[in-house]
C-alpha cells in the first residue's frame, strides 16, 4: 500500500491576458512524506499553496500550472504516466474529499448516479455488474450512516452535512489507498463538523488508507491528524508531530495560526483576538474599560416574547419562539448555535426586515417603526454586516460609491467625501483616499471586510449586527476583523449583535452569549458564565464539539 | 442569568434529521399555477388586442369605399355589416363573444372568415420557423459548446465572430442578397412563394418542390438567430466548465469529453432552455420581414397585408394568434425546464 511523497516540487503559474501578474510560484520547493496508513494535515491561509499542491498529486491542475520536482504516489511518479493511466489512478488508488458541502456534486444527478460513475469508470470484480454496483453504493451510503434510499435523492435535497457525508462515501467508493480530504468541513457548523471528522478519521484508520488532509483551521487538522505541516507563501515552514506543532509551535507564524482560534477558557485570548501585528494595547484596556461598568448601562436594543412563524408548503414553521433579548449601549452579544437555529431569522426581525407574529422589539426604548420617515431614521441606527463581504458588495462599485451608497440614501448633508474618508478611517483602511477607487476585485477578503463594516459605519450607528463576520475570512485576518469590532465600540460606543456559530469568536470578543436551539434562548448570560459552566445540554454539546488544537494532546 | 429547563438527550438535533427536506412532488399545482398563468396572459392578450388595434389610424370602411363607387348608404350599410357603428363598449363585448367561439369575424380584404385565414396560413409558419427554428437551435448549441469548452481557442474566435457578423445583419437585407445571388443570378432555387404553379402531383416530388422553396428563407432565419443561442450556451458552458463538481469528475478519472457530456453540459443546458423557449415564440412573430421578401404564404405576410388595410378583424386575429403561440412556448419552457432541473422538479 503506497504512501504519498512530495520531493523538491515547485508549482508555478504562468498568467497572462487581464489578470498578468507574471510567473506566480504557488508552491516553493516542498518536501513532505505521507507514510502508508499515515495521516497529515497541511494548514494554511488562503493563497498558501496548499490546495495547488494537493491537486497536483491527481494532476489536476490548470494547464498553466507548471510543476517541476517529483510528486509520487507509492512508486509511481505521476509525471511518467501516460493520460489514460493517471485516469485509471485517480480514484482507483487516490480520490479526494472535496468540500462536498458545497458545489463539489452535480446539481442535476442523484447522489447514486454520481457513486454509480465513479465504480462503473473503475470497474473490479467487486463490482462488476450494474446490480453489483447498485448494492455498492447503499453499503456505502449505510457506511457513512446514510439511510440506503438516499441514493436517489438529488444534492439540493440533503443538508450540508448529509452532502458531505455522500462525498465521502463517492471517496471510499473505489477502495482508494489515499485520500485527500480538502477543507472537507468547511462550511459546516461545530456539531456536524465534528460528526464528519470523527467519521473520516474511524474509515480512514480503519482501512489503513493513508490520508492527506487540508485546512485553513489547525484545530480542525489536530483532530484528525498525526503529522502537520504548516505552510505560508507557498512553503513549508514547519513540519512535525500534530501536537508538537500545535501546542508547542516553534515558528513565529505557527504560533500565530495556532492562536487564531482561541481555546475556551484561556484567559490570554479573552477579549484579546490575535492579529498579524502582534497584540494590541488598546484591546488590552477595552478589556479593562468594560469589565469596570458592566451590564447598568442605556438599553439600546431589546427583543420581548418575540415570534417569527414561516409558512412553507401549507406547515407552520416557528423559526423564532418567544425570544426575549436585551443589549446595552456598548455591549458585544455573541448569537450562537447550529444553522437552521433561527439565529439569521431573529437577526432580521430585530431589524424589521422580517415580519414578526407576536412580541415586539423597542430600540432605544421606542417600539420599532412599522415604515414611513421612523423607519428609515432607524435603519440609520442600526446597520448588517453580512458573512460574506465579496457577496456584500457589488463587483461594480467603487468603495467610495459603495460607502456613499448608504449617505445619499439619507441624504447626508455634510460634505460626503469626508464622512466617506472618516468611515474608512474608522474600519482602519488608511490612507482612506488610496482605497476611493479600488473596486472589491482588487481588495484581499479582510479588506472587503472593512469595506463593508465602512460602509455601516459611515453612517453613524448605533447598533450594528454582524452575521458570521468572520466565517469566511482567514485566520489571522479574522483576529483583525474581530480585534476592529472591539475597538469601534470602544471608539464609537457601538452595541453589537454578532451571529456566529463560533464559540471561540464569542470567547474572544463578547460580554455575554446567547445560545439559540430550536428558535428559542435556551442560555444566556455573561461569556465566562456560560461558556466555563453550561447549564444547557446544548451548550455543553457545542463547547464539545467545537474541535481544539489541544485534542491531539487529549 | 442562565435560563431554561435542559431538554431530554433526544431532542437534541444532529444534522442528520436536522434539515430534512420535505420532498414534495407536487406536479399536479405545479402545472395548474402555470397553466393558470398562462390563461390570465391570454386573457389579457384578447383584451389589449381589442384595443390596441382601434387606435390605429385610419378609417377601414372610408379605405374600401374609396375603391368603389359607393353611395353613403351603402357606406352606411357597410358600416353596419361590420358592426363598426356600434359604440366601442358594444363592440367590445361582440368581439370577447366572438373570440370565445374563435370567431374572429370577417376580413374586410379578403372577405373571408378570419379564423379560415389563419388555419391556411398557420401551417406554412410553422413549417418555415419551425424549421429555422430547429435548426438555428441545433447550430447554436453545439457550436456554442464547442466554443465555450475551448475558450479562446482560433475555433472559438471564428465561431463567436462570425455569429456575430450574422446576428448584426439587418434580416430584410441578408433575404434580399440571398435572394439576388442564389434566386436571381445563380436561379438556384425560386424567388418565392412556397409551392410551384406547375409542382407535380406525387407526394415526393412536392415535398422536393417546397423544400427548395424552403431553402432561402430558412437559411436567412437560421444565419440570423443561431447567434443568440451559440453565445448563451457558450457563455454557460464557460462558467459550468470551472464549476467545483467538473473538478469532482475529473479526479474521478473521466474523460474531457465525458465530463462535458455528462456533467457540464445538462447543468450549462439549464438557462440556455428558457431563453430557447421563450425566443421560438417571438420567431413565429418575427417571421413578417422574412415571409414578406420571400412572399411566403404564412401569418407574417398575412399581418404585413393586414396592417396596409387596416383589416381590424384580421389583425386581431393574428395578434391574438402570435400572442398565444408565444404564451404557449413559455408553458413549455416551464415544463421542460423543469424536467431538467431537479431543484425545480423537487422544490
Amino acid at each position: 500500500m503506497p504512501g504519498l511523497t512530495f520531493e523538491d516540487v515547485s508549482i508555478t503559474y504562468s498568467t497572462s491576458g487581464r489578470n498578468d501578474r507574471g510567473e506566480v510560484h504557488a508552491v516553493k520547493n516542498v518536501s513532505l512524506t505521507l507514510p502508508e496508513g499515515g495521516t497529515l494535515g497541511i494548514a494554511g491561509e488562503s493563497g498558501s499553496g496548499k490546495s495547488t499542491l494537493a491537486m497536483s498529486v491527481l494532476r489536476l491542475l490548470p494547464k498553466n500550472a507548471k510543476i517541476t520536482g517529483r510528486v509520487a504516489v507509492g512508486d509511481t511518479d505521476i509525471s511518467d504516466l501516460s493520460f489514460g493511466q493517471m485516469r485509471a489512478l485517480r480514484w482507483a488508488e487516490a480520490s479526494i474529499i472535496f468540500q462536498g458541502a458545497m458545489h463539489s456534486l452535480n446539481p442535476v444527478q442523484t447522489v447514486g448516479a454520481q457513486i454509480t460513475e465513479a465504480l462503473a469508470l473503475h470497474v473490479t470484480d467487486k463490482w462488476k455488474t450494474a446490480q453489483l454496483r447498485q448494492d455498492r453504493v447503499k453499503e456505502l451510503l449505510t457506511l457513512v450512516d446514510m439511510p440506503a434510499d438516499k441514493t436517489a435523492s438529488y444534492p439540493h435535497e440533503l443538508s450540508g452535512g448529509q452532502k458531505q457525508r455522500v462525498m465521502i462515501a463517492m471517496a471510499l467508493a473505489c477502495e482508494p489507498d489515499i485520500i485527500i480530504a480538502d477543507e472537507p468541513t468547511t462550511a459546516l457548523d461545530v456539531i456536524v463538523q465534528k460528526q464528519i471528522l470523527d467519521m473520516i478519521a474511524k474509515l480512514v484508520s480503519e482501512r489503513g488508507i493513508s490520508m492527506l488532509m487540508i485546512s485553513h483551521d489547525l484545530s480542525v487538522l489536530a483532530t484528525a491528524c498525526d503529522q502537520i505541516a504548516i505552510m505560508r507563501y507557498g512553503e513549508v515552514i514547519e513540519v512535525g508531530d500534530a501536537r508538537e506543532v500545535c501546542l508547542n509551535p516553534k515558528e513565529e507564524y505557527s504560533q500565530k495560526l495556532a492562536a487564531a482560534f482561541p481555546v475556551i477558557g484561556d484567559t490570554e485570548s479573552r477579549m484579546r483576538p490575535v492579529t498579524r501585528h502582534g497584540d494590541q494595547p488598546e484591546d488590552a484596556e477595552a478589556k479593562i474599560d468594560f469589565a469596570d461598568d458592566g451590564p447598568k448601562r442605556e438599553v439600546l436594543l431589546e427583543a420581548d416574547k418575540l415570534n417569527v412563524t414561516y409558512t412553507s408548503s401549507g406547515f407552520k414553521v416557528r423559526a423564532v419562539k418567544d425570544v426575549d433579548l436585551t443589549l446595552h449601549r456598548g455591549e458585544i452579544i455573541a448569537l450562537v448555535g447550529q444553522s437552521g437555529s433561527g439565529k439569521s431569522t431573529l437577526a432580521r426581525a430585530l431589524l424589521a426586515l422580517q415580519d414578526t407574529d407576536g412580541g415586539e422589539v423597542r430600540f432605544a426604548g421606542e417600539k420599532l417603526p412599522a415604515g414611513g420617515r421612523e423607519l428609515k431614521a432607524f435603519r440609520k441606527k442600526a446597520q448588517l454586516v453580512f458573512q460574506d463581504p465579496s457577496a456584500a458588495l457589488n463587483p461594480k462599485l467603487s468603495v467610495y460609491e459603495s460607502i456613499a451608497e448608504g449617505l445619499r440614501i439619507h441624504r447626508y448633508q455634510g460634505d460626503e467625501a469626508e464622512a466617506v474618508a472618516q468611515a474608512l478611517t474608522d474600519a482602519e483602511l488608511t490612507p482612506p483616499e488610496r482605497y476611493f477607487g479600488a473596486i472589491p476585485q482588487e481588495l484581499s477578503g479582510g479588506q472587503r471586510q472593512r469595506v463593508v463594516i465602512a460602509g455601516a459605519l459611515a453612517l453613524g450607528p448605533e447598533l450594528l449586527i454582524a452575521d458570521e463576520p468572520v466565517a469566511s475570512l482567514d485566520a489571522s485576518v479574522r483576529g483583525e476583523i474581530l480585534g476592529l469590532l472591539l475597538k469601534l465600540r470602544k471608539k464609537l460606543g457601538l452595541g453589537a449583535l454578532v451571529i456566529t456559530h463560533d464559540l471561540g469568536l464569542a470567547w474572544n470578543i463578547a460580554d455575554s452569549v446567547a445560545v439559540m436551539f430550536r428558535g428559542e434562548i435556551v442560555e444566556q448570560g455573561p461569556t465566562e458564565e456560560v461558556l466555563m459552566n453550561p447549564q444547557h445540554e446544548y451548550t455543553q454539546q457545542l463547547l464539545d464539539s467545537a474541535p481544539s488544537i489541544r485534542a491531539g494532546a487529549a | 442569568m442562565s435560563s431554561s429547563v435542559p431538554p431530554s438527550t433526544s431532542a437534541i438535533s444532529t444534522e442528520a434529521n436536522a434539515e430534512e427536506p420535505q420532498r414534495d412532488s407536487s406536479f399536479l399545482r405545479y402545472i395548474s399555477t402555470k397553466l393558470g398563468g398562462a390563461a390570465l396572459s391570454l386573457v389579457m392578450v384578447v383584451i389589449l388586442g381589442f384595443f390596441l388595434f382601434r387606435i390605429l389610424p385610419g378609417d377601414p370602411v372610408a379605405a374600401i369605399a374609396r375603391e368603389r363607387q359607393m353611395t353613403p348608404e351603402q357606406v352606411q350599410l357597410l358600416r353596419e355589416s361590420y358592426g363598426l357603428d356600434k359604440s366601442l363598449g358594444e363592440q367590445f363585448i361582440d368581439y370577447i363573444v366572438n373570440v370565445f367561439t374563435l370567431n374572429f369575424g370577417e376580413s374586410y380584404v379578403y372577405s373571408q372568415s378570419v379564423s379560415s385565414l389563419i388555419a391556411d396560413y398557420f401551417w406554412p409558419t410553422v413549417l418555415l420557423t419551425g424549421t429555422a427554428a430547429i435548426l438555428a437551435i441545433i447550430l447554436g448549441l453545439w457550436l456554442g459548446t464547442r466554443a465555450g469548452w475551448k475558450r479562446n481557442s482560433r475555433f472559438d474566435k471564428f465561431v463567436s465572430s462570425s455569429s456575430l457578423v450574422f446576428w448584426s445583419v439587418p434580416t430584410f437585407w441578408l433575404a434580399l442578397i440571398l435572394l439576388m445571388i442564389f434566386g436571381g443570378t445563380l436561379r438556384w432555387f425560386p424567388t418565392g412563394g412556397m409551392v410551384s404553379l406547375d409542382a407535380p402531383s406525387d407526394p415526393l416530388g412536392y415535398s422536393l418542390d417546397v423544400i427548395s422553396h424552403m431553402v432561402l428563407p430558412v437559411i436567412t432565419m437560421t444565419a440570423v438567430i443561431y447567434a443568440q443561442y451559440l453565445m448563451v450556451m457558450r457563455s454557460s458552458i464557460i462558467e459550468e466548465a470551472t464549476a467545483d463538481y467538473a473538478t469532482t469528475a475529473r479526479a474521478k478519472g473521466l474523460k474531457e469529453d465525458q465530463i462535458l457530456n455528462k456533467h457540464v453540459v445538462p447543468n450549462a443546458l439549464l438557462p440556455t432552455v428558457t431563453l430557447v423557449f421563450m425566443h421560438i415564440g417571438g420567431l413565429i412573430a418575427g417571421a413578417v420581414t422574412v415571409e414578406a421578401v420571400f412572399s411566403w404564404p404564412g401569418l407574417g405576410k398575412l399581418t404585413f397585408e393586414a396592417i396596409t388595410g387596416p383589416d381590424l378583424p384580421l389583425l386581431q386575429g393574428t395578434f391574438v394568434v402570435f400572442s398565444a403561440i408565444i404564451i404557449v412556448m413559455n408553458f413549455l419552457a416551464d415544463l421542460i425546464y423543469r424536467r431538467l432541473d431537479p431543484r425545480v422538479r423537487r422544490a
